[in-house]
């Protein structure tokens, strides 16, 4: 394997693993406040982070660009206060992971954390415990399995993310190249042979991450 | 140790509405009715799980809920013990861990006396480690009731504890939780569609229809006296009938129905006396109608009060006895489709008579077993 294909694999890890984190923050309490609450706006958030599961990736690293770009609706300010843009950098990679991994955690968690019986909350409020404790304490360890599969799904979304990560982060080898885009680069100059190794890792790598989800779904229920 | 409770709450819900207000100072109270009458929604805003929508809840001086003054008590200072339908125990946590979750405040040493003393009285004892899946039906039920029971609530609130249950170990259940509810004394409110239930456990009965309340009474009232003809209904009474007065004394009353002249005992508790003409609801019930055996003496009506005759058009076979429907020798449309009354016999009866070859009978049924019903 080439150096820079190696590269690639150590990014894509990188990106795939941060935005696994980063959706673990931001993902559960979303499944939590759309499984549990009702409030204004709810079916809009719903809609909001479920899109990039049903759009083409393009169209999402689209609004990615018209968002963070250079000129984006946030990057512009961004870029004019730090000079700083995230456009064609790493962390555009992680960026575009992460958004693009988020409805596959929230929707997984979300069902996990409604198929909770609302008895075992409401038993608990009458014991003396808030929203907040009761949630640390009783809904979120029941529905840890479901979370923990929506996790390994967005691990894997993430791993193999490649439109949206094109349009946001580009194509750039050694900087935001990761495997998916590397072996786009592979076919297109023709080095079947680097190609196949990656492609060899990814599908190794996924089927670990299906094993891994079934197991943790199995055990869900 | 008697608790006093004065409840009043209102809600409006899409194609319901609960309008309700009941005060008890006995020590169990059960709030009896159909499914989706209202009975577990007021256990709701009781223990602050539902908000109504306009109200008032007491419970031992302490305003829980008033609109009028804006005070809602949130459930997790209410301090109330409740016991859910299918019992909601945390199925993560062993069984020491459910009793304990109530008493997160208490210092650790508190905490640990205050479980086991609480497995020692529920019989819980060597099942600390368990999880609530590894119990039987009855230990489950006492880990519920114990997890309520170990933060000393003001009141226990029981929300169906037993409907989720197959007949045998219903019973055997209930003569556990009619046990455990006496030997704590608490005040309790339960929730139930059963009147078995209800009678066992509680001093004071609540009958709820459509979000209403039809009667409050101590329960030996009810049983003698039900309000009124849809109480008795409610209570799942049968032969409902409705006659016409010819005469009516504090201690009887005289009726005619289906061409019959019965004479019935008046209500010992609301003796009232309708004018002669006037319609009247009555029940008869059917374990207590007699079949006249025909190997005897024939029947007179000197000596077998309201004496009628009529065939079974139609049984019911229910294992240990079986139901006649009855339909008498008179002009006229039945009472009930093709038949006039139900009769309830044992299976013995059933066989030594030979009803099932034997469709003509005479029946006598005493004025005592005939109930007349308030309008």
């Amino acid at each position: 394997m080439s150096p820079e294909n190696r590269w690639a694999l150590a990014l894509s890890i990188e990106v795939a693993v941060s935005a696994t984190v980063l959706n673990a923050v931001v993902g559960i309490p979303l499944a939590y406040l759309l499984a549990r609450r009702r409030f204004w706006g709810h079916a809009a958030l719903d809609l909001l982070v479920t899109l990039p599961l049903v759009l083409p990736p393009t169209v999402t690293g689209y609004y990615l660009i018209v968002l963070l770009g250079r000129r984006g609706v946030l990057g512009a300010p961004l870029y004019d206060l730090t000079g700083w843009t995230v456009a064609f950098t790493p962390t555009a990679a992680v960026i575009a992971a992460t958004v693009m991994a988020l409805p596959l955690l929230v929707r997984t968690a979300r069902a996990a954390i409604e198929s909770v019986d609302q008895d075992l909350e409401r038993a608990s409020y009458t014991l003396g415990r808030s929203e907040w404790q009761t949630a640390l304490a009783v809904t979120l360890p029941l529905a840890r399995n479901g979370i923990l599969a929506g996790l390994v799904l967005a691990f894997a979304r993430a791993l193999g993310e490649f439109g949206a990560t094109l349009m946001l982060a580009g194509n750039i080898p050694g900087r935001t190249t990761t495997v998916p885009l590397a072996i786009y680069t592979a076919v297109q100059t023709g080095e079947r042979g680097d190609a196949f190794v990656l492609v060899g890792l990814l599908t190794g790598l996924s089927c670990l991450v299906l094993v891994a989800a079934g197991r943790l779904g199995a055990r869900a229920t | 140790m008697t608790g006093s409770l004065d409840v009043r709450v209102a809600k409006r819900l899409p194609g319901f509405d609960l309008d309700v207000d009941w005060k008890a100072s006995d020590e169990v109270v059960a709030l009896f009715g159909p499914s989706g009458a209202g009975k577990s929604l007021t256990l709701g805003c009781l223990a602050g799980l539902v908000r109504p929508d306009r109200g008032r809840i007491v419970v031992n001086g302490d305003v829980f809920f008033d609109s009028k003054g804006g005070v809602d008590v949130p459930p997790q200072r209410r301090r109330l013990g409740y016991v859910f339908q299918g019992y909601a125990l945390f199925p993560h946590l062993s069984v020491a861990a459910n009793l304990a979750y109530g008493l997160r405040d208490r210092p650790r040493e508190e905490r640990r006396r205050r479980v086991d003393e609480v497995m020692h009285r529920l019989e819980l004892g060597g099942l600390s480690e368990r999880r609530p899946r590894e119990l039987s039906g009855g230990q489950q039920q006492r880990v519920a009731l114990g997890r309520a029971l170990a933060v000393d609530p003001a009141l226990l609130l029981l929300d169906e504890p037993l409907s989720a249950l197959d007949a045998p170990l219903r019973r055997e259940l209930r003569r556990e939780l009619v046990g455990i509810v006496r030997e704590w004394g608490k005040a309790t409110v339960l929730v139930t569609h059963d009147l078995a239930e209800a009678f066992q456990l509680a001093d004071r009965v609540v009958i709820y229809e459509r979000g209403r309340i039809v009667q409050a009474a101590p329960k030996t009232e009810l049983l003698s006296a039900p309000a009124s003809e849809r109480v008795a209904r409610l209570m799942g009474v049968r032969n409902i009938l409705h006659g016409t007065v010819i005469k009516a004394a504090s201690d009887r009353i005289q009726l005619r129905w289906r061409g019959q002249v019965l004479e019935a005992v008046n209500s010992p508790s609301h003796s009232y006396l309708p004018d002669a003409g006037a319609e009247l609801a009555f029940f008869i019930r059917p374990e207590l109608a007699r079949l006249i055996r025909k190997d005897r003496e024939p029947a007179d009506a000197a000596h077998h009060m309201n004496l009628m005759s009529g065939r079974v058009v139609r049984e019911e076979d229910w294992g240990t006895t079986w139901t006649l429907y009855f339909r008498l020798d008179a002009a006229g449309e039945p009472a009930h489709g093709d038949s006039d009354l139900e009769i309830e016999v044992p299976r013995m009866v059933y066989e030594i008579l030979e009803i099932a070859r034997d469709r003509r009978w005479q029946l006598s049924i005493h004025r005592g077993s005939i109930h007349v019903l308030p309008a």
